[in-house]
């Protein structure tokens, strides 16, 4: 794994997806990004890449409240899996619920974010959260996965 | 021997050494218990007694008045064969009756000795004792003309008297019936059936009697007046006659069995001497001759049929034998009328219990046991009766005060009764000998049932008896009646047995029966069954709240999360169309910024409201907090540094440390602290921050009934006040009184939040204020003792 690798972002909103483009260009980071609309749609994908053996992703920016399988199940299920729980998960949600915030970080969840509706400061976050991520953090080094 | 209370002689008794005799001795004595009357030496001098050797019916010992009977002085009858006073078919009368062995210890009618010169027919009666055949002899009464029925046909009687009795229902009722019957087949002046109490003083519950004779019906007497010896007779033979109360007694010649040196148990014996104690108390009543018959329950002397004339009256054999069948079947039947009449009682206090335990049960707390009727009296038979429920006394009919309860409750619930797995109450008929502060009540309370109505609490329920004195119906108070001193003075008349019993009833009360301990025991049961019903019912409840208020937490977040969703992507819009539309017009640049403006209030709004949701609900945690440090907190929360010289703001005096959730209440200072500074026109605003203590009458200002005793915070300014009819609405969510850009915008939630967070801690939070002067709210924390911390946490309970 490295800072070549995708960034597996789960937002079932257009919009907000959108956004995360947007601040992944602010942010000067040039990851491909692949989208999931859905927990499931991310644990999919994500199970796709130990079978063809391809590179999982560098982080996940997981929405919690998406369609079918929500993201706190997709969390749940990833950080029970051996393998996936080596992939840093970070969460950016509306949901200000105390009991959703530990519930993640109970999880193995890596950070929380709180999306804002101001368009400005929620551009702001997701720009950090890619810099930190993606530039300064040293990420698993996955061995084993390595293609 | 047999009678325990020779052995128990000591040489302080003035018979001691030799056998006693009422005769010798009778007057002397001032303690019944200690008098030998199982064997008096005497006999009653109507009659002439013999007694003779079993094995060869020699006589051994003879009355002394025998030479008026048979024309022969005792000291020619000792050592001569019985034969020599009986004729033929007496004798093998006599011979026939000892060999079928039914005359041990049962007197019987033998046979009827011939009048001879001037001595009339003589009855014999016959039974064994300890070895010795004993003949009594007695005129057979057919001259004494009183008797209603001297030749009648006494069986005949009798089976009709129980035939009557049969059919007679309740109690008391039934001991009337049996006096009514003994004084026909009598003929006596006086028939009273005397009942003995749990502590054996004795009542007349039933009496058939002349007209012209006073009622003693209702009478008590002390225990000493029927002394244990006369008791324990009464548990062994079946009738006791006295006819000639005033009469002389004879004694026995010799005093003891030559044989074995012991003098003759009389217990069997009709003729025995009757104690002076007894018959001196008869003269000063009045009273000539007594018949007495035990009533029996179970081998336990449960009272007495007395009987009582006015002249010496001779009971024939046959009449005593009737008097005798009729006190064996009113035993029995007695026995089955005292258990229905218990058991009658028992059904109707058991029934009133659950009527009020039922009552208690759909009303959810137990005030249906003292306030309604029926109430806990009409059940148990008592004059008063306190229920101690929801920390406070729930009394009916005669009961201590309320301080006199809380001191007497004090004390009761330390009682080792209360650990009783079986029995777990406290039962007494005489409160004040374990408890002497119970003195001062003696009259209300001598006689308590307590039990303990909960495991964990000092609930209670106790039944009061009044002081026995003023329970009795004195109907027969012999103080009523001129007083005539016996021959020995005053010291055997119904007046000091009246005396005596008043001492022995002093700060007594009626007994308690098993069946009232018992269904006192069972209302107990059910009443902690249902406050157990109660406690269940109470944990549902809190489920469903804590459930409740989940769903209620989860709905607030889910609300604000979905309603700031579209919000997010309306700024999202306008943002990006104005950076994408670079030429746009200063009029359309101005409504985008609104429309972002909005969406940015429209998501503070939702904000609060979950906040403000969540301040009702949430738990609050009471710790010692130092306001203080909270100050200081909020100060730095709103912004205001101390250094920077942008307000002012006063401590007259540290504040203290109080007992309260920090983090709520350091929300009720940056609240009040951000208002004052923000809607303030000084150029330097001016905080005062302080409080007045409970105790302190200065600087004290008006303050709601509810913060009486209270001590009292405040903060101060001197910003733009507020006019008094706002008063009210400024608490109110949302409500703002100047344009929303006005003093530095806001929502209107702040003193909301205030409000709630000081009803959560008990309090109140008002203002006072002058517009163009200033504004000060005031607010109280009342929860500065752990106790009322609980209270409030458990007020509480269920949020999450």
């Amino acid at each position: 794994m490295n800072r070549t690798h995708h960034v597996l972002v789960v937002e079932d909103n257009d919009g907000d997806f959108e956004t995360v483009v947007e601040a992944m260009r602010l942010a000067g980071v040039s990851n491909q990004v692949r989208r999931a609309c859905s927990g499931t749609e991310c644990l999919t994908q994500m199970h796709m890449c130990l079978q063809q053996q391809t590179s999982l992703p560098a982080l996940v920016l997981l929405d919690l409240n998406t369609p079918n399988d929500d993201g706190r199940s997709a969390l749940l299920q990833l950080k029970a899996d051996d393998k996936l729980r080596l992939v840093p998960v970070v969460v950016i949600s509306a949901s200000l619920n105390p009991r959703d915030v530990d519930f993640c970080y109970r999880q193995g969840l890596s950070a929380y974010h709180v999306k804002s509706v101001n368009h400005a400061t929620h551009l702001e976050t997701l720009k950090t959260i890619f810099t930190y991520w993606l530039t300064m953090v040293l990420l698993p080094l996955g061995r084993e996965l390595e293609k | 021997m047999n009678s325990p209370q020779s052995i128990e002689t000591t040489t302080a008794l003035p018979w001691a050494g030799g056998p006693y005799s009422i005769k010798r001795h009778g007057t002397s004595l001032t303690v019944c218990d200690t008098e030998p009357v199982q064997t008096p030496g005497c006999i009653q001098a109507h009659g002439v007694l013999l007694t003779a050797r079993r094995a060869d019916l020699t006589i051994l010992q003879v009355s002394e008045n025998s030479a008026d009977f048979f024309g022969k002085a005792p000291a020619q009858l000792l050592g001569q064969p019985l034969s020599c006073l009986l004729d033929a078919q007496q004798q093998a009368r006599l011979l026939e009756m000892l060999a079928a062995d039914a005359v041990e210890r049962n007197a019987l009618f033998a046979f009827t000795l011939a009048a001879n010169g001037s001595v009339p027919p003589l009855d014999v009666s016959v039974h064994t004792t300890d070895g010795v055949v004993v003949l009594e002899c007695e005129a057979t009464g057919r001259s004494a003309s009183q008797l209603v029925h001297p030749d009648g046909d006494f069986f005949a009687l009798v089976r009709a008297a129980v035939s009557r009795l049969q059919n007679v229902v309740g109690l008391l009722n039934f001991c009337d019936k049996v006096a009514h019957e003994v004084r026909a087949i009598t003929g006596l002046d006086r028939v009273m059936v005397y009942r003995f109490h749990a502590d054996l003083h004795g009542e007349v519950v039933a009496e058939s009697k002349l007209e012209a004779l006073a009622p003693w019906l209702g009478l008590h007497y002390p225990e000493a007046d029927i002394p244990k010896p006369a008791r324990d007779i009464y548990k062994r033979i079946w009738i006791r006659p006295v006819p000639n109360a005033a009469g002389p007694v004879v004694e026995m010649v010799p005093l003891a069995n030559p044989d074995s040196g012991l003098p003759l148990s009389m217990t069997h014996c009709t003729l025995r001497g009757a104690s002076v104690m007894y018959t001196e108390y008869l003269a000063n009543m009045g009273v000539a001759a007594s018949l007495t018959m035990p009533i029996l329950i179970e081998g336990d002397l449960w009272g007495l049929i007395a009987c009582h004339h006015h002249t010496p009256t001779y009971f024939p054999h046959q009449v005593r034998a009737a008097c005798e069948l009729l006190a064996q079947v009113a035993s029995l039947q007695l026995k089955s009328s005292d258990s229905i009449e218990q058991l009658a009682y028992r059904l109707k206090v058991e029934r009133i219990h659950q009527q009020l335990v039922v009552k208690a049960a759909k009303e959810g707390d137990l005030l249906a046991l003292s306030d309604r009727q029926p109430s806990l009296l009409d059940a148990m038979d008592a004059e008063g009766a306190a229920l101690y429920h929801m920390n406070r006394w729930w009394c009916a009919g005669m009961t201590p005060d309320e301080a006199q309860l809380d001191a007497l409750s004090d004390w009761i619930n330390l009682r080792p009764e209360f650990d009783s797995i079986n029995r777990p109450a406290y039962v007494t008929d005489a409160l004040s000998s374990d408890y002497p502060p119970a003195a001062e009540f003696v009259e209300l309370a001598s006689g308590m049932i307590a039990v303990q109505i909960s495991r964990t609490r000092r609930d209670l329920i106790m039944w009061f008896r009044t002081e026995t004195v003023r329970t009795v119906n004195w109907a027969g108070n012999p103080n009523d009646k001129p007083l005539v001193a016996g021959p020995n003075g005053m010291r055997l008349t119904p007046r000091r047995s009246f005396e005596l019993f008043v001492e022995s009833v002093r700060a007594r009360s009626r007994p308690w029966s098993e069946v009232e301990v018992d269904c006192a025991l069972r209302l107990r049961l059910l009443v902690m069954d249902l406050a157990n019903l109660a406690g269940e019912r109470m944990a549902d409840l809190n489920v469903d709240l804590t459930s409740s208020n989940e769903e209620l937490d989860a709905f607030a977040y889910v609300a604000s999360h979905d309603l700031k969703e579209p919000l997010r992507g309306i700024h999202r819009y306008a943002h990006q169309l104005m950076e994408s539309v670079e030429a746009l017009g200063g009029e359309d640049r101005q409504r985008l910024e609104s429309l972002m403006r909005l969406t940015l209030r429209m998501d503070s709004l939702l904000d609060s409201l979950l906040h403000f949701s969540r301040v009702g609900r949430t738990t609050l945690e009471f710790v010692p907090v130092d306001l203080n440090e909270v100050v200081a907190s909020a100060l730095e929360m709103v912004g205001v540094r101390a250094n920077e010289n942008t307000c002012r703001i006063v401590f007259a005096r540290p504040l203290p440390t109080v007992l309260c959730d920090m983090v709520r209440v350091r929300e009720i200072f940056s609240n009040l602290i951000s208002n004052a500074l923000k809607y303030n026109r000084q150029k330097l605003p001016r905080l005062d921050i302080g409080f007045v203590l409970a105790n302190e009458a200065e600087g004290r200002p008006q303050a709601p009934a509810a913060a009486e005793g209270q001590a009292i915070y405040f903060v101060r300014d001197n910003g733009i006040g507020i006019e008094q009819r706002h008063f009210e609405q400024i608490f109110r969510m949302f409500k703002r009184l100047h344009g929303r850009d006005e003093f530095g915008g806001g929502v209107g939630a702040g003193l909301t939040v205030v409000k709630k967070v000081v009803t959560r801690h008990g309090g109140e939070v008002w203002l006072d204020s002058t517009p163009d002067v200033g504004s000060t709210f005031y607010f109280t924390l009342p929860c500065t003792t752990a106790s009322s911390a609980a209270a409030i946490r458990a007020q509480s309970q269920g949020s999450p």
